[in-house]
């Protein structure tokens, strides 16, 4: 009777919860890295991270909701706290980071652009015009709070499948923990692509490409446990392995996410900052090569959340 | 003197079992539960090579866990454990997760396209509400399901478990089953 029963949509999910996650963590930190007064390149990161955090999340939720079997009702949801429940859990996270997204979004619109944006209402919402307040002053307090309810939606997108004991290939702290700096690492790259375009952005992506190496290896030092305490465990956990050691998802996993998702984007990066930072060489930004960077970092964020979330279905306890 | 709470198990004695998959269907008459999904199922197993063969049948259900996977996942509490043991999927309450069915390490549960909810075996708690047995075990011509109480020592159920070797499925998975094959 074993089945698939979280497909496409949950992966999706998984990965733009763990992106905004990302980008909202990155333009929080971002935000406390330049001086109030000073105009800094730093500001670019933290607006450009914050007005992009709340829209992929959104749509994840919104797929979360029509993979239920009964998306209307998925208020239900909502009516029960359960703590014992990983996806309960989860649920009021997700309200909570999606408001503190989006006011942070808000908190980051410039004076023309909310004017703009409240001139756009229809005239029977034109009440909320109201609200057009400027609470630029809130940013560093919204980053603070919010940047412990990024890090938990990152790591409860690992939690919801490490929690499951029945899949031995999920059931490893060590998932949540590749989830979150997978997510992390994806917002960096979002935000590099986001930037790619822009007129020289130089400070901001050595920035970036920092924060993403710090991230991409503390993730490669995660793949590798996972794989040896693995091979290490019970036959059950062995077994699961095998799907991604000789398995379907063999290739998928070391070729296009551990080779061309992980590995390729972390050299690249290495080898554009590394001569910077050691022998005080000039940064040469390459905006073909960063935006490249970015897309292949994206494509192993989305594939390894489609590994997992498939190849741990497929896993059992024999 | 209160009344000892019930704790409902069950005894396969799987040796007797013949394959006939009468519980199978008598389960989808009681239940109305369309032919793509089953709540029972077997498990069949063949060993060795002609004319040296044996083969092995062994019927499977929810095993109404202890301490139930499917229920601690569950984020509305629509799967819930009854005092009696008996762990149900209140229909009103579910949204259609399936985290449940992920969660279960029998893969004991489906999910009715139809109706956009989880189902699972109850051991028929509208018959036992009734005082009669779950169809299942009603139906066996081979009477390789006992059903009844554990905590009542003059069960059928009690008596098998007490001077019979026994084992459950999976134990290493931590739930509880209480589904238990005679051995």
């Amino acid at each position: 009777m074993k089945s698939i029963e979280w497909g496409v949509l949950i992966v999706n999910y998984l990965f733009l919860g763990g992106l905004s996650a990302g980008l909202f963590f990155v333009s929080a930190i971002a935000t406390f890295l330049y001086k109030l007064d000073e105009p800094s390149p730093y500001t670019r990161i933290a607006r450009l991270g914050a007005l992009m955090a709340p829209w992929p999340v959104m749509i994840g939720c919104l797929l979360l909701i029509f993979d239920l079997g009964r998306w209307y009702h998925f208020y239900k949801l909502f009516l029960h706290l359960r703590l014992v429940s990983p996806m309960s859990i989860g649920s009021w996270l997700l309200v909570l980071f999606n408001l503190m997204a989006l006011v942070n979004c808000y908190a980051w619109l410039t004076e023309r652009q909310r004017n703009d944006l409240f001139a756009k209402l229809p005239r029977r919402l034109a009440f909320l015009g109201k609200f057009n307040y400027d609470i630029d002053h809130w940013r560093r307090r919204l980053a603070f709070a919010g940047m412990p309810i990024s890090v938990g939606v990152g790591i409860y997108t690992g939690v919801l499948l490490g929690a499951v004991q029945s899949r031995p290939f999920w059931n490893t702290n060590l998932v949540a923990q590749l989830f979150l700096f997978s997510a992390l690492s994806t917002g960096c790259a979002a935000l590099i692509l986001g930037l790619a375009g822009r007129e020289q952005p130089v400070q901001e992506m050595k920035l970036l490409y920092g924060f993403d190496i710090c991230f991409m290896v503390l993730e490669f030092f995660i793949v590798l446990p996972y794989l040896i305490h693995g091979q290490l465990s019970v036959q059950a956990v062995q077994d699961s392995l095998k799907l991604i050691l000789g398995g379907p998802f063999t290739i998928l996993f070391w070729v296009f996410f551990l080779g061309l998702g992980l590995l390729t984007p972390l050299v690249i990066e290495l080898r554009e900052l590394v001569p910077v930072v050691v022998s005080n060489r000039e940064f040469h930004y390459n905006r073909i090569l960063a935006a490249t960077t970015a897309l292949l970092i994206l494509g192993g964020g989305f594939l390894l959340r489609y590994i997992f979330v498939y190849a741990g279905q497929m896993s059992a306890m024999q | 003197m209160a009344a000892r709470p019930k704790r409902y198990a069950m005894v396969v004695d799987s040796k007797k079992c013949i394959n006939c998959k009468a519980c199978v269907v008598a389960c989808r008459a009681e239940n109305s539960v369309p032919l793509a999904y089953s709540r029972p199922w077997m498990n069949e197993e063949t060993r060795g090579v002609w004319p040296k063969l044996m083969a092995a049948f062994a019927p499977e259900q929810c095993h109404q866990c202890d301490h139930p996977a499917c229920v601690r996942v569950c984020p509305t509490g629509a799967s819930h454990h009854r005092p009696d043991g008996i762990v149900v999927v209140n229909e009103a309450e579910c949204v259609g997760c399936r985290y449940c069915m992920i969660a279960c390490p029998y893969d004991a549960r489906f999910f009715r396209e139809d109706k956009g909810v989880v189902e699972k075996c109850d051991f028929c708690v509208h018959r036992l509400e009734r005082g009669q047995l779950p169809a299942c075990v009603e139906t066996c011509p081979s009477k390789v399901r006992v059903f009844g109480d554990l905590n009542d020592p003059r069960s059928k159920l009690a008596e098998l478990l007490s001077d019979r070797q026994y084992r459950v499925k999976k134990p290493e998975a931590g739930t509880g089953p209480q589904i238990y094959y005679l051995i």
